[in-house]
């Protein structure tokens, strides 16, 4: 690949100053005169009719000034749920956490107060929580039409994808590996909190957010609640995370909306970090049932999955369980039921569908290496995936570069040694796991400015949720008008001030937006070509909105990561002490923070794979580990060093030939923890997380049980 | 929250005093690194805030007559760093230095740390448990990993403090401010098992505050150590640990204490280890069979089985690195 000017240069943000000098404004950092708090009041039951709400109490507390509950308010959240009408406030409610009222008051703490006094009459209904329970007949129902949620074609059936038949695939099969799979619901845990404030200039609504998605957040909003989408503005300056619990608008946007609306008051309100863990949404929880069948010499001749998502009781994600296409195998059967449960709302997290699906999918295909006496690596070497769904072309695929240079970094084959090798108290092991995420194009917009000095304004409707695409978009900008960084301003996160942008969510925003700067740069740079610069108090602007199409090509992102563990077998501790990720994620635009994406994804996967849970009371059906110190996120004690190998494929697609980062980052991590704890033990722990319960239970050979 | 009025008194007296006050609810606050998560949550929502830390002279450590005296608001982090603890009482070194993280080491204090409430996630998350008023505990058949192997009944809460079982094993004294005066009770009477009043955990009244601890003069040959076991890396409580303090001479053990943590609802102390081991050489294999005896008598739960190797381990491990 030919190098760049700008891009491809470690360059750090070009916000950092202002993130860690306190200068930056975040959502909750917002406030306006007269500005109004506002508080949810939330079910405390799993699944509960509403008899009668009474807010006489409340009402009269002195600054207390709107209310919102079921009975006056029948706004619907229309992202909230894909297949059903979820309303802001619902009857009945269906989770912990449920949203039953919403009170507006002249500070935090009268708001507070006021929740305590609504009273609130539940009938309690039965609940369920697993997804293989709430399919039995007897289940209670938690949607009209039962708790399988409906497929894409509106019928309560499973979504099935097959290739091939699998039925010839396991006759072709010398040897077959099958095994039950679970992982928990985990929260998304970003650092920022959740906050919106919202207030309307006459009949214009204006919300300072904390979104992934300024333009979608904005369409959102003017569709629930019923004005022109002009009439929307949103504004995100600063975020703190959202790892894809931000993407869409949420029904705090609308509830802060409709109270700033009746109190004529700007309204912000508020999450406590435990409400953030309960009632936005987590990754889904699944139970996977893989079958595969391999030939003698390693080759693969079928995968068969049956996979059970909890989606909680609305169906806001998709709930579909991923990976199975990194492998190369004639004949396929995926059969996933996404189920409604009485546990929090699933929906986007970091590769929503992959990180559990590629746990199951590689801790199977290491049983089968290890069952055939197999390096695991040379396993995967054979059987990776070379077409997509063995027949279309990729654009480009560094996969096997991925797993070669990767495993060199690590020293895989000094490190390799069958399983339980060691005969001490503390074992080692390695693992790895491989992942594919789609790497898509499509439209978005930029419009570049020019000035008479020579200094551009870029501007892009990109929020940058931790990924850095303010500077990702100015170095793409630099790059493609020749002109040096400190020449261009980035506008950005103000849907008045800026274009239509894809939203940080797909990890699309560096190939969608970054193309739309380019494509601007170019008509710009003509227009100077054929008019010079502009004079004085002129400038030439370029607007872009192109909207690229692949022709029979697939375009995905690669990725294997290398985990070494250090399992003591007498206290059942686990230590990850050396994990090589290795990505091609195209041409890297920007390697410093491209590293910082690589380290966050994979830690937040070591997480997944040791700790992490949104555990519940099977009795009461009440969350147990909301917030960081019970849901055990990962602390800085925790975190390993992580080395990065760039497999820098040259796509001809996208901007400057850059594919897909921030998502591949988390999708091996959790399998390769897990498959090094097999490796140093020899025994398998095939439900997530690998708590010391789990371990000493494994290790102890059910003594414990 | 509740609103709160926070009162800066300016002695002891005048805090027992303020704490002891007819008609209002009053909990008294040093470092607040949990208490105003607690009051946050509402777990207690009290009218009035006692502030010591406007008092002087709490948290100074001082020595007299051998003995080693540390101010109930002194720091987990000055503990865990002070030259006289970590020669002569490293296991409350070590203790006070697994605590949380640095930031609840700077602003917690010892005092705050041997009568914290526990972590149990159901007294946690307000269920009507015994520590919040109710008549029972949610955790026997319910969500158990973290609760008590030893001593539960009708609570099976851990006791969370990680200062606590080292202040068993060095056999400190706690002085106790009261509205009839002061008492000084021996750390293992401080600790009150839930057979007493499962709503608590200790004998502290409401209006009384620890004002500090004594140590012993260490006697000669003391070696002693904290061993924590943490289910990540930082900033949770011990799911098990064990303090030690040996008085050796030369490679024999005179006497010992090993108390436990995490395990019981009050720090477990462990006689028969105890005995098992005075007046003998601890050998690997001396110290694995004090492993072996240290779970004898264990009740554990459906999902805390884990716990039994798991202390057995440990108590076999920091032995054997103890006496070496």
């Amino acid at each position: 690949m030919t190098t760049l000017n700008s891009v491809g240069h470690a360059t750090p943000r070009i916000d950092a100053l202002k993130r860690v000098t306190g200068g930056a404004t975040y959502t909750a950092d917002i406030a306006v005169p007269n500005m109004l708090y506002a508080r949810v009041l939330r079910s405390p039951h799993p699944h509960a009719r509403i008899r009668k709400i009474d807010l006489s109490k409340a009402q009269a507390l002195p600054g207390v000034k709107t209310i919102l509950t079921h009975d006056n308010c029948d706004i619907i959240w229309s992202s909230g749920d894909t297949r059903n009408k979820r309303y802001l406030f619902n009857n009945p409610v269906r989770f912990a956490g449920d949203a039953v009222a919403a009170v507006a008051a002249v500070d935090r703490y009268v708001a507070e107060e006021a929740l305590r006094l609504i009273e609130v009459d539940y009938e309690t209904l039965p609940f369920v929580l697993e997804p293989e329970e709430a399919l039995k007949p007897d289940a209670p129902e938690i949607q009209p039409g039962g708790n399988l949620s409906p497929n894409n074609q509106g019928k309560a059936e499973p979504a099935i994808e097959k290739r091939g038949n699998i039925e010839e695939g396991f006759k072709a099969a010398d040897h077959v590996f099958e095994d039950r799979y679970q992982t928990p619901h985990i929260n998304n845990a970003q650092l920022e909190p959740r906050a919106s404030m919202a207030h309307w200039e006459g009949d214009k609504l204006i919300v300072y957010a904390s979104t992934q998605g300024i333009a979608n957040c904005r369409t959102d909003i003017a569709k629930d609640m019923k004005i022109p989408v002009e009439k929307v503005q949103v504004i995100c300056q600063y975020m703190g995370g959202g790892f894809g619990n931000k993407n869409q608008c949420h029904d705090f946007d609308l509830m802060a909306a409709e109270l700033s609306k009746r109190a004529d008051a700007p309204v912000r309100l508020e999450f406590t970090r435990k409400e953030d863990f309960i009632s936005v949404h987590g990754r889904w929880p699944t139970v996977q049932y893989y079958k595969v069948g391999v030939k003698n010499d390693g080759m693969l001749t079928a995968i068969q999955m049956r996979g059970y998502s909890g989606m909680g009781p609305y169906r806001k994600g998709a709930g579909d369980i991923s990976g199975v296409e990194v492998y190369q195998v004639p004949h396929v059967e995926k059969t996933s039921y996404m189920v409604y449960t009485n546990k929090a709302v699933s929906a986007n997290f970091r590769a929503p569908a992959y990180p559990q699906g590629v746990f199951a999918l590689e801790s199977v295909m290491d049983d089968a290496a290890h069952g055939l006496k197999m390096d695991p690596l040379e396993f995967r070497l054979k059987n990776y995936t070379r077409k997509f769904r063995d027949q279309q072309p990729y654009s480009s695929s560094g996969l096997e570069d991925c797993l070669r240079k990767g495993a060199e970094r690590f020293g895989w084959k000094q490190r390799w040694r069958p399983a339980a090798a060691d005969t001490g108290v503390v074992k080692r092991g390695v693992g790895m796991g491989m992942g594919m995420f789609p790497s898509s194009l499509g439209r978005s917009n930029a419009i570049l400015r020019v000035d008479s000095k020579g200094n551009y304004d870029v501007h892009v409707g990109v929020t940058d949720c931790g990924t850095a695409a303010k500077t990702t978009m100015a170095l793409i900008a630099a790059e493609a008008l020749e002109a040096p960084l400190d020449r261009i301003t980035v506008i950005w996160g103000d849907t008045d001030t800026c274009p239509y942008s894809v939203g940080e969510s797909g990890s699309r925003t560096t190939v969608f937006t970054g193309q739309a700067v380019i494509e601007a740069a170019k008509d710009l740079k003509k227009q100077i070509a054929e008019k010079g610069l502009p004079k004085g108090d002129q400038f030439w602007r370029a607007d872009a909105a192109p909207n690229p199409q692949l022709r029979d090509l697939a375009r995905y992102s690669f990725t294997a990561h290398f985990a070494e563990v250090e399992v003591d077998t007498e206290t059942g501790h686990i230590r990850v002490t050396k994990f090589v990720a290795a990505h091609d994620s195209g041409r890297i635009v920007n390697p410093l923070t491209a590293e910082s994406q690589v380290k966050g994804g994979a830690t937040t996967g070591i997480g997944m794979a040791l700790h992490e849970q949104l555990l519940y009371d099977k009795r009461s059906g009440l969350p147990l580990t909301a917030g960081y110190y019970n849901a055990r996120i990962m602390t800085h004690m925790d975190a390993p060093e992580i080395e990065v190998v760039w497999v820098e494929t040259d796509d001809p697609y996208g901007p400057y030939g850059a594919k897909t980062l921030g998502e591949p980052t988390i999708i091996p991590a959790v399998a390769a923890v897990a498959n090094a704890f097999f490796n140093a033990t020899g025994k398998r722990v095939k439900e997530l997380p690998l708590t010391r319960d789990k371990v000493l239970g494994a290790l102890s050979e059910g003594a414990l049980a | 929250m509740k609103t709160f009025t926070n009162v800066n008194p300016k002695s002891v007296q005048e805090a027992v005093k303020l704490l002891g006050q007819q008609g209002k609810t009053t909990a008294v606050v040093g470092g607040g690194s949990d208490l105003l998560g607690m009051v946050k949550e509402r777990l207690i929502q009290p009218d009035i805030l006692v502030n010591l830390k406007t008092i002087p002279g709490l948290d100074k450590i001082t020595e007299q007559g051998g003995e080693v005296r540390i101010g109930g608001l002194t720091t987990l982090a000055t503990i865990s760093q002070d030259p006289t603890i970590r020669s002569r009482y490293k296991v409350l070194a070590d203790a006070a230095g697994a605590v949380g993280t640095p930031q609840i080491r700077n602003a917690g204090t010892i005092a705050g740390n041997v009568s914290q409430r526990p972590w149990c996630w159901y007294f946690r998350n307000g269920f009507p448990c015994f520590k919040n008023g109710g008549k029972t505990c949610f955790s026997i058949a319910g969500e158990n990993e973290f609760h008590a192997i030893f001593g539960g009944g009708p609570s099976y809460i851990v006791h969370p403090s990680d200062t606590a079982p080292a202040l068993v094993a060095l056999d400190a004294k706690f002085r106790i401010a009261g509205p009839a005066g002061e008492r000084t009770i021996a750390a293992s009477e401080f600790f009150a098992p839930p057979s007493k009043d499962p709503s608590r955990e200790n004998v502290l009244a409401h209006d009384e505050v620890l004002v500090e601890i004594h140590l012993p003069a260490a006697p000669r040959g003391l070696r002693s150590t904290y061993h924590k076991e943490l289910d990540r890396e930082s900033w949770t409580h011990a799911i098990v640990s064990v303090a030690v303090a040996l008085e050796m001479d030369r490679d024999f053990c005179k006497k010992a204490r090993v108390v436990l943590g995490g395990v019981a609802p009050i720090p477990w102390r462990l006689p028969k280890v105890e005995a098992m081991l005075a007046g003998k050489r601890i050998t690997p294999e001396l110290a694995a069979q004090a492993g072996a005896a240290s779970i004898e008598g264990a009740q554990p739960l459906a999902k805390n089985k884990y716990k039994l190797p798991l202390t057995k381990a440990i108590v076999k491990r920091t032995l054997t690195a103890v006496a070496a």
